[in-house]
């Protein structure tokens, strides 16, 4: 058993190289694959746009560049992994990957420059790029995404998930997400839109925040950012117990609350309930503005 | 439990064919709780034990200095240190500002000395990291990095106006990890040029 796994992927790896090796501008490989299984891909330069599908196998389909070494596939023990081989000296081309993997696995994608791009995957994904763009679409299972100056687009169906993302300087644009969110950013900008959030959490440096969506009962819900706006427009059927906080920045919301002064001290605060106070909503600021509004 | 008889030596192929219940040998209750009794008349004219009774694991006495110094590395922080003054830095020196030394209320807040040396480590290699970063990418994270800086100045200097703000308190402990946040992902994506 052990022996045939090893001895395809062998194969798969000897006949993948050697096609590269004879000069192709095109790669194309399909292994067989787990319907649950993972799936890794690595890419320097170039792009990465993986599909998911019903059939129990990987393909993948590249265009590559003057440049590049190979591509190399390989699978084993329901591991199946994609990887664009670059020269070790001298820069390196630019590979166009098309892959499409079972609907179910659990996905990772590591670019550098290379933009990754993912749709109709229903496992965990996580994207890792330091300068690509990444766009995916949420399927319903976690997602861990980081990008350093990529900026990034997540489009949902409002399953619930817990959704994890971070970057220095990219921004993000999430649509129809729901469930969990803790988002970061240093000094990109977020813009976020939840169908149903449990909880939230999103912090920024300078970068500023946009929220519009539904608070689920009892959620909670806590922007922070140093000198970004928070615009934060979140409805809540059961209500919720809200707290705005800045040193330095303007308070303004829909619902005519007067924010109060801290005396002879620098700063103001907003606190009061709306609705049945199910839910907390915490938002501070340093020298940024703040809206909150209860109404999508 | 083991046997010693060649009867129990035999193999047993099912459950069903052990005794539901085995008798011990002898009853040694009498004789223990004999002894527990002694033990409690003997008591009252033991030696008083010291207040130390019950022994502390040592990991744990550890933890509770480190904590101890950590809240008084905090307190001396809030409420003695002097307030810095306004940032001084010019914007064109950012750059090298991004290694400088912490200040005495950077001190006062990250004093776990285990932060200080992944810090200094990660900005020993800021440059080379960054080097390796695509030229676009590079740019952005630099004023990131600025960002960064900008904030703990502007964090600090209103601090220095009202040192007991919770809130200024918290932004600033957050720029710090959000600092070491960036740090570690520079570190880690010139890695990724490498490893892929």
């Amino acid at each position: 058993m052990g022996f045939s796994r090893l001895a395809a992927a062998m194969t798969v790896l000897f006949a993948s190289a050697a096609a590269c090796a004879s000069g192709d501008k095109t790669f194309e490989r399909q292994v067989p694959a787990e319907a649950h299984g993972v799936v890794d891909i690595s890419n320097v330069n170039g792009t990465v746009v993986v599909s998911g599908w019903d059939r129990p196998e990987v393909s993948v389909r590249a265009e590559l560049s003057e440049g590049v070494e190979r591509v190399d596939v390989s699978t084993d023990h329901g591991r199946t992994t994609v990887k664009v081989v670059q020269p070790h000296s001298g820069h390196g081309g630019e590979a166009d990957l098309h892959v499409q993997i079972p609907k179910d696995s659990e996905l990772t994608v590591s670019a550098v420059s290379a933009d990754v791009a993912t749709a109709g995957v229903t496992g965990v994904q996580r994207l890792n790029t330091v300068s690509g763009d990444i766009t995916a679409e949420l399927g319903g299972s976690d997602l861990e995404l980081k990008s350093v100056s990529g900026n990034v687009k997540l489009k949902g169906h409002g399953q619930p998930a817990r959704l994890h993302v971070s970057t220095v300087s990219g921004d993000v644009h999430l649509e129809h997400g729901a469930g969990e969110l803790e988002a970061g950013t240093v000094s990109g900008t977020l813009v976020v839109s939840l169908d149903s959030a449990r909880s939230v959490r999103a912090r920024s440096t300078s970068g500023d925040v946009h929220f519009e969506g539904k608070l689920a009962r009892g959620a909670d819900f806590d922007a922070t950012s140093v000198s970004g706006d928070l615009n934060v427009r979140a409805s809540a059927d059961a209500g919720y117990a809200y707290e705005v906080s800045t040193f330095s920045g303007d308070i303004s919301n829909c619902f005519n609350a007067t924010p109060s002064e801290h005396g002879h001290l620098p700063g103001h605060t907003l606190q009061g309930t709306r609705g049945d106070g199910a839910g907390h909503l915490r938002l501070k600021t340093m020298s940024g503005d703040v809206q909150l509004c209860d109404r999508k | 439990m083991s046997g010693t008889g060649s009867a129990d030596e035999r193999k047993v192929s099912s459950l069903r064919e052990l005794s539901p219940a085995i008798e011990p040998p002898r009853d040694l209750w009498p004789q223990i709780e004999a002894r527990i009794n002694a033990e409690r008349r003997s008591a009252p004219a033991a030696q008083p034990r010291p207040a130390r009774a019950r022994a502390v694991p040592p990991r744990w006495l550890a933890a509770a200095a480190v904590m101890a110094s950590v809240a008084v590395g905090v307190w001396i922080g809030r409420s003695l240190l002097p307030a810095p003054g306004p940032g001084v830095q010019s914007p064109g020196s950012a750059r090298a500002s991004f290694a400088a030394a912490p200040t005495a209320l950077d001190v006062a807040y990250v004093s776990d000395p285990r932060y200080q040396r992944d810090r200094a480590a990660l900005m020993k290699s800021l440059q080379t990291r960054l080097a390796a970063l695509p030229p676009a990418a590079r740019a952005k994270v630099m004023a990131s990095l600025a960002a960064i800086q900008r904030a703990k100045q502007d964090l600090q200097s209103a601090l220095g106006k009202d040192p007991g703000n919770a809130l200024l308190q918290e932004l600033l402990v957050n720029t710090y990890q959000d600092e070491m946040r960036v740090l570690t992902d520079i570190h880690a994506a010139s890695d990724a040029g490498r490893g892929i």
